[in-house]
């Protein structure tokens, strides 16, 4: 036990030490951090992201993470959000076969007698709005301020983790937080993110234009483009909507898996050996 | 008179210190449920260290995965199997 302690110990050392070695020669330049200057490819990023001059390289977005996110580089993001929402679908294969409304009946003796004393649960409901309310503002503010879809809805997720917690799984159920709602949330997500990566080649077949998949803004030869301004409110075009579809999506994909890892395991067990039949 | 500069290497420093105690704490921690929490503690410094290296996106995003997501599917993975590393092993006591 005390070698295992001294090898973690050195281990970490080393790594420290190595780590300092590599910083003061020079690994990452003699520059302090974070770098005074930009390199070419930053400084191309951040002359273009809001620039009317340039229509055809502009993104019309203060926020240039999000405007690279979503716009330059939007094709990765996709693969992301597929990656992520893959994973669900393996965790909602795990889980199938297990009712969670017959095990929320089975277990229904009143919401009170459940969950963490009565001081945690004010505070919680209290919470909650606030949670909700800020987790909104970094998604809908993910095109001028830094944040963005992933960023609001995984804090989003963390109002039905405190519930799942301090009330219990029972309760969330039971205000239709269920798995089957937040499927539905989840794909109504993913259905936005969709269409709006389609959006301007629908316009184009619309209008007979030429333009592309993922496009925001009007490119040379497709003149297609998602106005970046709704009403003299800036909304960056294409970033905003996905936003909004990538924050409902996250949400209700974390939420999901967070209902279906609480599941009191005695119940699931019931289920899977058979001795209460759906 | 300290510089801007030198405070923010200052805080970097510190938050690194603290996440190195952090971690070595997780890992020879025997009770699970504690090393989450040195674990979560790592990553709150870690957040401040985003934030200083002017990356507030990640530092958005770091915060409820590695304080509220990440804790809390550890401890659900925890209460449902074992919560003191090698409890059967160890039965006896022995050497801490």
């Amino acid at each position: 036990m005390r070698i295992k302690k001294l090898l973690v110990l050195g281990s970490l050392i080393v790594l420290v030490l190595t780590l300092s070695l590599a910083f003061t020669s020079g690994a990452l330049g003699y520059y302090p951090l974070p770098l005074p200057n930009v390199r070419m490819l930053a400084y191309w990023y951040l002359n273009t992201t809001l620039n009317p001059n340039y229509p055809l390289f502009t993104a019309m977005s203060p926020e240039a993470v999000t405007a690279i996110v979503w716009d330059y580089r939007g094709l990765d993001t996709l693969f992301e959000t597929a990656v992520f929402f893959l994973a669900i679908v393996g965790a909602l294969a795990l889980a199938r076969g297990v009712p969670l409304r017959k095990a929320s009946d089975s277990v229904s003796n009143g919401d009170n007698s459940r969950g963490l004393s009565l001081i945690c649960k004010t505070a919680t409901k209290l919470l909650i709005p606030l949670i909700i309310a800020v987790s909104a503002s970094i998604a809908l503010h993910g095109h001028l301020t830094p944040g963005g879809g992933f960023q609001g809805g995984s804090a989003a997720a963390i109002a039905p983790l405190l519930v799942l917690v301090i009330f219990s799984v029972f309760f969330l159920l039971d205000r239709g937080v269920s798995e089957k709602s937040m499927l539905t949330m989840r794909t109504a997500g993913l259905v936005g993110i969709y269409l709006t990566a389609l959006a301007a080649v629908l316009i184009g077949m619309l209008t007979g234009l030429n333009a592309y998949v993922f496009q925001n803004q009007p490119k040379l030869n497709a003149p297609v483009g998602i106005p970046a301004l709704f009403f003299n409110a800036l909304i960056s075009g294409t970033l905003f909507f996905f936003n909004v579809s990538e924050y409902l999506a996250v949400a209700s994909g974390f939420t999901l898996a967070l209902i279906l890892l609480s599941i009191p395991e005695e119940i699931v067990k019931r289920f899977i050996s058979g001795e209460v039949h759906e | 008179m300290i510089g801007l500069d030198t405070l923010t290497y200052l805080f970097m420093a510190v938050a690194g210190v603290i996440s190195l105690i952090a971690t070595y704490l997780a890992v020879v921690e025997n009770d699970l449920v504690k090393a989450v929490i040195f674990s979560a503690l790592q990553s709150t410094v870690y957040t401040v260290i985003f934030y200083l290296l002017m990356a507030p996106d990640i530092a958005l995003v770091y915060i409820p995965v590695s304080v509220g997501l990440y804790p809390a599917v550890i401890l659900f993975l925890i209460k449902k199997t074992e919560s003191t590393e090698g409890d059967l092993e160890r039965s006896g006591g022995g050497s801490k």
